[in-house]
C-alpha cells in the first residue's frame, strides 16, 4: 500500500458515497426538479472522483487521462441534461408547487448567438483536439498522431465561434476554477446535508429571471454552467438578447438573494473570459 | 485494495437499486429518465472502480462511451418530451 493507492482508493469511496448521495435524492426528494439538482450536481461529482481515483489507485497514466476527459466532459453536459429536462417537466406542468414564477407565460425564445463566423484558427485549441485523440487512443505511435493531426485540422477547419472577442485570463481563468471547484464540493455537502436530514418541508421552490449584463455568449453559457453547480440553484433556461437566466432554487428567500448571487458568478466569468471589444 | 473496490461497488450497486426504484415509481417520463440517466453513471463508476483492481485500460472505452450514451439519450428524451406536450 503506497500513499498513491491510498489516495485513490479514498477517492474512490468518497466518489460511491457522493453517487450514493445522488441516488438517494433522487428517489427521496419531493418534486422533480429538485430530483434534478441531486442527479446533476452529486452524480457528475461521483463519477469524476470515481474515475480519477481509479486512474491514481492503478498509477496508469492513461486511466487518468481518459478519467480528466470523462470529467471535464461530465461537467459540461450535467448541467445540460438538467437543463433540458428542468425545462421538459416544467412545460409538462411536472413543476411542483412554486412560490414564485419568472417563466410563467414566457415565450421560449433561443438565446441569440450573432451570426455564426468562421473562427480563426487557434494552434492551442488544435493541440488540445489532438491530445482529446491521443488520450482517446491510449497510444503515442504515427498513425494516432497522424490520426490527431487530421481529426485536429479537420475540426478546426470546420468550426464556426460564437465570438471572436472572447479571450482567455489564464490566472483569472484559474481563479476561477479553484472557485468552481470549491463550489462544486460545497453543493455536493448541502445535497448530502438535505438528503440525511429528511427535512423536505423546509424547500421552497421557486424560479427566478436573472438577466445578464453581458452579451456575449459565451460568458451566458459559462454563468448558466456554473449555476447549475451553485448550492440550491439549476439553470433552468436561457433566452433573449440580451441573455437572461431562469434559475430554478430550492430555498427560496428573496428575489435579489438569487440576483446577488449570480451577478456575482457573472463578476467572476467575465473577469476569467475578458472581451477584447467592450459590449 | 480488493475489500476497498468491493465495498465501493456494493455501495454503487445499491445506488442503482434506488435509482431503479424512481424509475419503476416515475410518476412522470422526466423522473424515469433522470432515474435511468443516474444509473448509467452509476454502472460507469463501477467499471471504473473495476478499472482500478484490474489495472487493466481496457475498460476504458466502455466508460468514454456508457458516459456519452448516457447524455445523448438524456437530451433525445428531453426533446421528445417537450415536443410530446406542447401543443
Amino acid at each position: 500500500m503506497t500513499v498513491t493507492t491510498i489516495l485513490g482508493l479514498v477517492l474512490l469511496i468518497i466518489g460511491a458515497v457522493f453517487s450514493l448521495v445522488a441516488a438517494w435524492g433522487v428517489v427521496n426528494f419531493p418534486s422533480p426538479i429538485a430530483r434534478m439538482h441531486a442527479a446533476t450536481k452529486s452524480a457528475s461529482l461521483g463519477l469524476a472522483l470515481l474515475s480519477l481515483g481509479a486512474g491514481i489507485a492503478a498509477r496508469s497514466w492513461g486511466l487518468i487521462g481518459v478519467a480528466s476527459l470523462v470529467t471535464v466532459f461530465l461537467f459540461v453536459t450535467a448541467p445540460i441534461s438538467g437543463h433540458l429536462l428542468g425545462r421538459a417537466s416544467y412545460l409538462a406542468g411536472q413543476a411542483g408547487p412554486l412560490v414564485h414564477d419568472d417563466l410563467a407565460g414566457v415565450d421560449p425564445a433561443p438565446l441569440h448567438v450573432g451570426e455564426l463566423e468562421r473562427g480563426r484558427f487557434s494552434l492551442v485549441r488544435w493541440i488540445a483536439l489532438a491530445v482529446v485523440w491521443m488520450l482517446l487512443w491510449r497510444d503515442i505511435s504515427v498513425g494516432t498522431l497522424g490520426g490527431a493531426a487530421i481529426v485536429a485540422t479537420a475540426i478546426e477547419a470546420a468550426r464556426s465561434s460564437f465570438d471572436r472577442d472572447t479571450t482567455i485570463s489564464p490566472p483569472r481563468f484559474a481563479l476561477f476554477l479553484i472557485r468552481y471547484v470549491v463550489m462544486v464540493v460545497t453543493s455536493n455537502l448541502r445535497v448530502a446535508w438535505e438528503v440525511i436530514t429528511p427535512s423536505n418541508a423546509r424547500i421552497r421552490e421557486a424560479i427566478v429571471a436573472v438577466p445578464l449584463r453581458t452579451r456575449s455568449v459565451d460568458t451566458a453559457l459559462l454563468v448558466a454552467n456554473a449555476i447549475s453547480y451553485a448550492p440550491g440553484s439549476l439553470t433552468i433556461e436561457l433566452t433573449g438578447d440580451p441573455p437572461v437566466i431562469y434559475v430554478h432554487v430550492l430555498h427560496f428567500t428573496s428575489i435579489e438573494d438569487v440576483t446577488d448571487s449570480v451577478a456575482h458568478l457573472e463578476d467572476l466569468v467575465t473577469q476569467a473570459l475578458p472581451q477584447t471589444t467592450p459590449a | 485494495m480488493d475489500t476497498v473496490v468491493t465495498v465501493v461497488q456494493v455501495l454503487l450497486g445499491a445506488g442503482v437499486l434506488l435509482a431503479l426504484v424512481r424509475a419503476v415509481r416515475g410518476p412522470d417520463l422526466a423522473d424515469r429518465i433522470v432515474a435511468l440517466d443516474l444509473v448509467l453513471l452509476l454502472i460507469a463508476g463501477a467499471i471504473a472502480a473495476h478499472g482500478a483492481r484490474s489495472g487493466t485500460e481496457a475498460y476504458v472505452a466502455v466508460l468514454v462511451v456508457v458516459a456519452l450514451a448516457a447524455f445523448t439519450g438524456t437530451v433525445l428524451v428531453a426533446r421528445f418530451i417537450e415536443w410530446r406536450d406542447t401543443p
